[in-house]
């Protein structure tokens, strides 16, 4: 019985920070889409370009990819979100001019483009096979300290951005975010400059990106072209943002945390059934995740945590 | 307070069924790609898998009449979903060890963040990535599917054993197929042979007498193709008989295919082309055993594999019976013991006589539906592979490679 509180214990530590990493990407997100208005439907391109960066740097030598770099883990994090802010910056050059629709149609493509490279790219990438044996922060310490460390990473980490991103909502930045946004072509009169700012939110979102990337790749010790599929690397994340409240940086980060968790957890009712129901009913996970979404975009349709307007300087709180 | 009281009086009868229920029953997860790039091969494999059990507990279950479990855990093809699947498997239900996961990136990362670390034995059925093998896994990692890596050992066999010591070798430039072709360059130059010239080549190509004609240089007596038949395979082989560069082929499984033959003809083929290919061993008892069991079933035995999953999860039993205990330590021990090419040969089916010569001590051997399954230092199997060569009748005959 011990041993299967302790399990229980453990299985939550791992819950907890898969929906650290997925509530950073999400944040990064909510800087695109809830901020900006941004739709960047690419999300799992960025979060592989972070993941790979990160894999690459740190790993020790290997014949089959880049490698031998042996970096510590704070330079490639910085590495990998550097890399995919100048890859934002050229993919936003060509793409931001679009409009909501057809930003995200391109940023689909873009992101799959991404993925073929990584699955092409072998002498970099060693192709489908993937990249192993990536090191994990505190893996010596015994279990389970070691995995009670690495949550605290994430959840800090998960912190830093909170706070930073929550002061530039409340800065002038912000609110020149949520004006172009809500009416681009007043933002526009009032003498703004729309496509840098576009461009700057587009940039930092992607860098939030790589950064849970690069977690993910510590996390899992192995990354592959698969695990940038996008329905657990893109959509997941828009029904995150959307159910935990969009433009809301705690409703990002609450919805990363219930959706996975309904995510994760579904499924251990479903391996109580019999096998040849348990390969059915896995499925139904899928569905359950569209179905949220369904329930929220119709009767939540602000999520959770809904936008909350910081107040105007000079003026009282309404 | 009465509604109180009655609450905590049906939990306790409820959490006593529940212990009741599982005091018999041993667990041990059943991961794989239900979902995912793969879902239909692995809905046969996991069928593999329940046959292996439901034969068990219909022979007297394990130990002492305990029923073997398999829980199925989704790995879904994608590192992040295995790992969170076989995460659950391991510290959620708490089983005694995993037969699975699917595909060889899922098995990579699930193996190194969860079960290494929590020294639970991973018996997988179908990842093939060499990479595996080099895992640092205190002996927890085991497969019964051959690593890729063979492959290209068996062909330089074959050909070193055929006297011919001078080859040129050319491959796609993919994955596989390169793979494949540096393992079988190492392995043919270990073994005394010399490869005259070694070129990739870019498949779909409408000729590829420029790359053959730089092959010839050196004068060797035979070439080694690494590619699929179809996109550049048939072509190479056509342009070289046609230019009367080559007269002796040797290929990988990426060439097997009965439109070899019917697009070059078969008299143009006979005698000159072997294609090795990774097989179940068919003429042999144990498959034919698990073949008679799973047609019953309504499955397809042929389905790949699917005895591979049968034969994990057979081991996996005979492991934990081995051990005497559904102790999570004790199982690589287990496995060790009952195939390591030596003791009384059990067979798909045979759990009755597996469980009677445990129980008397004796030792086992387990030869398996997929071959002999007999653990390398790695934890791999060699695997077995057949030849395949051009028949009288215009069709491909096997023969296995020994």
């Amino acid at each position: 019985m011990d041993q299967q509180l302790y399990g229980y214990g453990l299985y939550i530590i791992s819950l907890l920070t898969m929906g650290g990493i997925y509530a950073i990407l999400t944040l990064g997100l909510n800087v695109q889409w809830g901020f900006t208005g941004l739709f960047n439907a690419g999300i799992a391109g960025f979060f592989g370009i972070g993941a790979y960066t990160a894999a690459i740097l740190t790993t020790s030598p290997h014949t089959s990819h880049l490698g031998g770099f042996e970096l510590p883990y704070v330079v490639a994090a910085i590495a990998a979100m550097l890399i995919s802010g100048i890859i934002a910056f050229g993919v936003g050059k060509v793409c931001l001019k679009l409009r909501s629709d057809y930003l995200a149609i391109a940023t689909i493509g873009i992101a799959e483009i991404f993925r073929l490279i990584l699955k092409n790219e072998t002498d970099i990438t060693n192709g489908p096979r993937g990249i192993s044996q990536i090191p994990k922060p505190f893996e010596n310490l015994p279990e389970p300290w070691n995995q009670l460390a690495f949550l605290g990473l994430v959840l800090g980490t998960l912190l830093l951005v909170y706070v930073m991103l929550e002061v530039a909502r409340k800065s002038p930045w912000g609110r020149v975010m949520t004006a172009i946004r809500d009416n681009e072509t007043s933002a526009r009169a009032a003498g703004k400059n729309v496509e840098t700012f576009r461009m700057e939110g587009f940039v930092i979102g992607c860098m939030i990106m790589a950064l849970a990337g690069a977690f993910m790749a510590h996390y899992l010790k192995f990354i592959d072209p698969n695990a940038t599929d996008p329905l657990l690397a893109t959509f997941i994340v828009f029904v995150m943002l959307v159910v935990g409240g969009s433009a809301n940086n705690k409703g990002a980060i609450l919805g990363a945390f219930v959706i996975w968790t309904l995510w994760s957890a579904s499924e251990i009712l479903t391996t109580q059934l019999p096998s040849e129901l348990a390969i059915r009913t896995a499925y139904i996970r899928i569905f359950i995740i569209g179905l949220v979404l369904q329930f929220f975009l119709q009767k939540f349709p602000q999520g959770i945590l809904p936008e909350t307007r910081p107040s105007s300087p000079g003026k009282n709180k309404s | 307070m009465k509604i109180v009281r009655k609450l905590a009086l049906s939990a306790c009868v409820a959490a006593m069924f529940a212990t009741a229920a599982h005091a018999d029953a041993i667990k041990v997860g059943s991961a794989g790609g239900v979902t995912g790039p793969i879902a239909e091969l692995v809905a046969t494999i996991i069928k593999g898998r329940d046959l292996a059990r439901d034969q068990i507990n219909a022979a007297g279950g394990l130990l002492n009449g305990d029923t073997l479990e398999m829980v199925v855990g989704d790995s879904a093809c994608d590192p992040k979903a295995s790992v969170d699947a076989v995460g659950k498997l391991v510290n959620v239900e708490q089983v005694v060890g995993i037969v699975g996961p699917s595909c060889s990136g899922a098995t990579n990362a699930a193996v190194q963040a969860v079960t290494i670390p929590a020294g639970v034995v991973v018996l997988s059925d179908s990842a093939t990535a060499p990479s595996v093998t080099e895992l640092k896994d205190n002996d927890t990692v085991f497969r019964v599917a051959p690593s890729d890596a063979y492959q290209g050992l068996a062909i330089a066999k074959l050909i070193s054993k055929a006297g011919i010591k001078k080859v040129a070798m050319t491959y796609s430039n993919d994955d596989y197929n390169a793979g494949i072709a540096a393992v079988f360059e190492r392995e043919f130059k270990a073994m005394g042979g010399e490869v005259t010239a070694n070129q990739a080549h870019e498949p779909k190509k409408a000729s590829y007498r420029s790359e053959l004609q730089t092959l010839t240089a050196g004068g060797p007596e035979a070439i080694a193709i690494f590619a699929y038949y179809g996109s550049s395979g048939i072509t190479i082989i056509k342009n070289s008989l046609e230019n009367g560069l080559f007269s002796k082929f040797y290929a990988a499984d990426g060439m097997f295919d009965q439109s070899v033959i019917d697009q070059i003809g078969a008299d143009n083929l006979k005698g000159k082309i072997s294609i090795t290919q990774a097989s179940s061993d068919t003429g042999d008892s144990s498959y034919q055993a698990f073949a008679d069991a799973f047609k019953a079933t309504g499955a397809d035995p042929a389905a790949p594999y699917a005895a591979h999953g049968y034969d994990a999860t057979f081991m996996m039993a005979l492991a934990i019976e081995k051990a005497g205990s559904a102790d999570r330590a004790k199982i690589k021990d287990g496995l060790r013991a009952i195939s390591n090419g030596t003791g009384e040969i059990v067979r798909p089916g045979e759990w009755a006589k597996a469980k009677k010569l445990i129980a008397d001590g004796t030792a086992i051997n387990y030869e398996g539906a997929s071959g002999s399954a007999d653990f390398d230092e790695n934890g791999d199997v060699s695997g077995v592979f057949a030849v395949n060569v051009v028949g009288d009748d215009g069709k491909w005959t096997k023969a296995l490679l020994k």
